[in-house]
């Protein structure tokens, strides 16, 4: 190994040490637990410098292999590892409030929660199918322990195991479609079978079914419509602050892995593919704008409502994808960085003040709360409406450049379904806002612990959102840069 | 090179918007408690946005009393220019009016609802402060991306009015009131992105949202059609036209006495004025092809609305309704592409603003005393309250159209200059007068007029002072417009003519196949300076 190698790895060892550090720490001095959510802090805050230090030791924003090639380093990777380490940092502030009100504050949470980034970053910015597959097990096993590490909650049981039955079903096909892939080009490498494709006069049946089984199981990691079923129980039963995390981070992930996958099999020039698989993309992505609007719509429970809006939200994302080419990796960063801001903020939010996991998050259970905490069902609400894409919000910034981009690409049929979807959106989000501050208080806050981490989450979400959104100059900039290096 | 700051502390047009946005900061800090002191400071940061807006007015209206085009800082600034979006904020003729009626009527709305409003006043004022900025911010914006920034995000405060001291069904009608407006709005912004790729793709891929840069695109007929389209339903929503009004009677009725005005006042306008300004300018072609069916739409607006208005028991929704018959007279002279009917137009919109604000007014200062809007609770009030008697005959006769009051300005100039253009469709609307005689009329014989049969009515106490204070401005300028209409529509003329002259000028153009750029960029502010130098 190199240093140049190690450097490269310097944000994954980092957060893995983290770790480690904090196990034992656990292990020896459980007293120190309250101290965990600064160190796991410190932790990220280092990986963010390590990532730093990995990306300017490039030299230019272009993109450079490293680890026997098996990673690749340049702006795109290192925007979305940033993206992915503001998940884990809001996830973390938000946890600790929660943690301690169930009483099962354990290092083991911010441990696993470390290592989860260490598997989405290794995954996407690998450039090699099994290191993919390996990095999103170490993702995924990670997941589903913190899916159940409410031990006492039965929802959370139910959730956890619904989570793992499917995940394990979806890594199967993933396997599968790496060793199908593998059969029909001879590699595993993104740059192989790109070559390899490029070689070929027509796609063989055996390399279409492969890539198929691939979409399918980064889809289900990103619940796109019809691989969604999960996310809706595994929200509604995990703990709310780690939904924050699980219901962000691993779709940023599995995003650029999608758009890794699908810019090989379509952009390697065989007549007639790249236009068929825009076709699946585009379906999927139309499948889950409607039907995530349109479930959202209907549910009671402000988690579901918001795993449902989760759908369609990654259906806009999957507009952006339609067309496959490198100019659709900015609108998916930005996309991909307001879900996290918007949506992270409003589980953070949820988890606070709702103190009772195993029953429903009722919507109604928030009526004229908006006046009891004003700090937090502000920020609510700010979220909800930069969910809805409301100017002066990053949200809206998001679907901005998803839109110009599938306009300018011609996609105006797609473009027109996406904003009358994301008029149903706003239908719903509005819900929350009009029972934060326009309906009388129904329930008496107990048992709610509202702690300064958290509150910090949440203003940080909501000032991201506002600042980023009124000023998205610098980052639209910054992207337009490192997305056009090749 | 003039810094943000000093756009912020200078006479422009940026401190004329965000003046009301950064009065809202220290809201922040007032307790919920404190309605007093909040009303007063409110009221105060009210009264120095109208002295903002006079020393603007002061510092530019031409010395024979036109107003020409504006841009503020003299150059545009850039918002986010990795996409051209720019920060250009231009006052001209067109929005001159409208923006000075925006903000004259802020501090009358907060007199208004000094009573009616009695809870949590700091959010009332910041939500009324900052529906100010997202409309002046509208009516100035002379960039199409800034344009819809300004045009969503007036909704939020609207909502919240409607939504936190609105009636009993006030959350359906909030709800409402948003997803309507949002719907025409979303189909807008895709047109606007589509313009801007054309423009990018013929101008050597850099971007663009300028108004100036988007007159310069020459649309074929079929693509300007639906451009057209997504921009007229959206300002049609909001005007609202016929068949799409049916947001408008649920807002006004939940809306508390400040949120009617204010929408009734200002915000229908940026419905007219979105069609004068972009929908009609951008898409002539289409506009045109679109004439016949946009003016039966005005006119069944006008007739329609008269005769549900007519048939009304709730006084605040007959004026809902009679909302829908004059900004038909304002669409039927905005359609009708003839000088005259713009002018009248134009001054119709102010003198909508004006009477049926006070009309919205007078009916929330019954409520605070009754709690009831309905006729068959009133009768012979002139009696008991002959001051309020005498504003509501005023403010009805205005918004009746008698001679020597307002009213009468703008609908006989829209009336003429329309018969010009348009013939026979116009006898229909003339109708509509009549019928806004008949249902005004019948509010006042209902209400002020006839015996007094209601005991409860007995005891009713006068207009106060302060009730008084936020009806005269308005009848003062009722009066005004009446007797001396060519002071008001003189301003605006050179700007009107100017937009019609572009407007037939690219009417006349031959029609293109794909589309494509106008070589010399002729803004219509430019022509207008011309025209105002020439001294016409």
């Amino acid at each position: 190994m190199s240093r140049a190698d190690l450097i490269s790895l310097l944000p994954e060892m980092i957060l893995c040490g983290g770790g480690i550090l904090i196990l034992l720490l656990e292990a020896i001095g459980p007293a120190l637990r309250r101290a965990f959510t600064a160190l796991a802090l410190l932790t990220v805050g280092l990986a963010v410098w390590g990532a730093w230090m990995a990306w300017s030791a490039t030299g230019s924003a272009d993109t450079v292999l490293t680890c026997n090639g098996l990673l690749e380093t340049s702006g795109v990777t290192y925007a979305l590892t940033l993206v992915i380490l503001l998940a884990t940092g809001l996830c973390l502030l938000a946890s600790q409030g929660y943690l301690r009100r169930e009483r099962i504050l354990a290092g083991e949470y911010h441990a696993l929660l470390l290592w989860c980034a260490v598997g989405l970053l290794l995954m996407l910015r690998a450039t090699e199918l099994l290191t993919v597959f390996l990095s999103l097990e170490l993702l995924s096993l990670c997941l589903y322990c913190l899916a159940a590490f409410h031990r006492r909650l039965t929802v959370g049981t139910e959730a956890a195991i619904k989570y793992f039955l499917m995940g394990a079903f979806v890594s199967a096909f993933v396997l599968y479609g790496i060793a199908l892939v593998f059969g029909a080009t001879h590699s595993t490498r993104f740059s192989g079978i790109a070559e390899s494709i490029a070689a070929m006069s027509s796609v063989p049946p055996t390399l279409s079914l492969g890539v198929l089984m691939l979409v399918a199981g980064f889809g289900f990691k990103m619940s796109v419509v019809p691989f969604h079923a999960w996310s809706p129980d595994t929200y509604q039963g995990a703990p709310s602050p780690f939904v924050a995390f699980l219901s962000v981070a691993p779709k940023v992930a599995s995003a650029l892995v999608l758009w890794r996958l699908l810019d090989v099999v379509a952009g390697a020039g065989v007549p007639g593919v790249a236009a068929k698989w825009s076709g699946v993309v585009a379906v999927l992505s139309v499948l889950s704008m409607l039907a995530g609007n349109l479930l959202a719509l209907v549910q009671s429970d402000i988690k579901r409502m918001l795993a449902y809006s989760g759908i369609a939200h990654m259906g806009y994302l999957l507009l952006a994808l339609v067309t496959m080419d490198r100019a659709s990796l900015m609108p998916v960063i930005v996309y991909l960085l307001a879900y996290v801001l918007m949506n992270a903020g409003a589980f953070t939010v949820i988890g606070m003040l709702y103190d009772k996991p195993n029953e429903q998050h009722l919507i109604s259970d928030l009526s004229g709360w908006g006046y009891r905490y004003p700090l937090l069902g502000g920020c609510l609400a700010v979220c909800m409406l930069s969910l809805g894409g409301i100017p002066s919000t990053i949200g809206f910034i998001g679907k901005y450049v998803v839109f110009l981009n599938a306009v300018g690409d011609g996609l105006v049929g797609l473009a027109i379904l996406g904003v009358l979807a994301s008029l149903i959106g706003v239908f719903y989000y509005l819900r929350v806002v009009y029972v934060l501050f326009m309906q009388p208080e129904e329930k008496q806050p107990e048992g709610l612990l509202i702690d300064g981490w958290g509150r910090a989450a949440a203003v940080l979400a909501a000032l991201g959102t506002l600042v980023l959104g009124l000023w998205p100059n610098g980052i639209l900039q910054w992207l337009l840069e490192a997305t056009a290096s090749k | 090179m003039d810094t943000v700051l000093d756009l912020l502390l200078g006479n422009t047009l940026t401190r004329l918007v965000f003046f009301p946005a950064a009065a809202c900061l220290p809201l922040l800090f007032f307790p919920r408690s404190a309605a007093r002191a909040t009303k007063v400071y409110v009221l105060a940061a009210s009264l120095v946005e109208v002295v903002f807006g006079l020393l603007y007015l002061g510092a530019h209206l031409a010395a024979d009393g036109t107003f020409p085009t504006v841009h503020d800082g003299g150059a545009r600034f850039t918002w986010v220019p990795s996409f051209g979006i720019g920060y250009d904020l231009a006052m001209d003729g067109i929005s001159m009016p409208l923006v000075m009626l925006g903000i004259f009527l802020v501090p009358i709305v907060i007199l208004g609802s000094w009573k009616g409003i009695e809870r949590n006043w700091p959010a009332f004022g910041a939500a009324l402060l900052l529906l100010t900025t997202g409309v002046l911010g509208a009516l100035l914006a002379a960039d199409l991306f800034l344009f819809y920034v300004f045009w969503e995000v007036m909704l939020i405060p609207m909502y919240l009015l409607i939504g936190i001291w609105g009636g009993e069904r006030r959350i359906y009608a909030a709800v409402k009131f948003f997803l309507y407006t949002m719907a025409g709005s979303l189909l807008m912004l895709i047109a606007i992105l589509w313009m801007a790729w054309s423009f990018k793709n013929l101008n050597g891929g850099v971007w663009s949202f300028a108004y100036a840069d988007m007159l310069r695109l020459q649309f074929p007929l079929h693509q300007q059609i639906w451009l057209f389209g997504a921009f007229a339903l959206t300002f049609a929503i909001k005007v609202p036209m016929f068949p799409f009004h049916t947001w408008l009677p649920d807002a006004h009725v939940e809306a508390p006495t400040g949120g009617s005005v204010i929408l009734a006042g200002i915000l229908l306008k940026l419905g007219t004025y979105g069609f004068l300004r972009f929908a009609l300018p951008l898409f002539p072609q289409a506009s045109k092809a679109a004439q016949p069916l946009l003016v039966a739409l005005a006119v069944i607006g006008i007739l329609y609305g008269a005769l549900v208005a007519w048939v009304q028991t709730d006084m605040k929704k007959l004026v809902a309704y009679s909302s829908i018959a004059h900004l038909g007279f304002v669409m039927l002279g905005l359609m009708a592409f003839d000088l005259l009917a713009w002018q009248g137009a134009l001054l119709q919109m102010v003198n909508h603003g004006l009477s049926t604000g006070a009309l919205f007014l007078l009916v929330g200062f019954l409520y605070d005393r009754r709690h009831t809007k309905k006729f068959e609770e009133f009768g012979g009030l002139a009696k008991v309250i002959p001051v309020f008697a005498f504003f509501l005959v005023f403010s009805t006769l205005a918004s009746v159209g008698l001679p020597a009051l307002n009213g009468f300005a703008g609908e006989f100039l829209i009336l003429t200059g329309s018969y010009r253009a348009l013939g026979w469709p116009v006898a229909l609307a003339t109708f509509g007068v009549v019928l806004a005689a008949i249902y005004l009329l019948k509010m006042l014989q209902l209400t002020i007029w006839g015996p007094l049969t209601k005991d409860e009515n007995r005891g009713l106490s006068d207009l106060s002072f302060r009730e008084i204070a936020a009806l005269v401005p308005l009848c003062v300028f009722m009066l005004w417009i009446g007797v001396a209409p060519n002071r008001f529509l003189e301003p605006s003329r050179p700007a009107l003519a100017a937009t019609l002259a572009a407007f037939n000028e690219r009417l006349a153009e031959p029609e293109v196949a794909t589309v494509t750029l106008r070589g010399d960029a002729k803004p219509a502010d430019r022509i207008a300076i011309k025209m105002a130098e020439a001294g016409r």
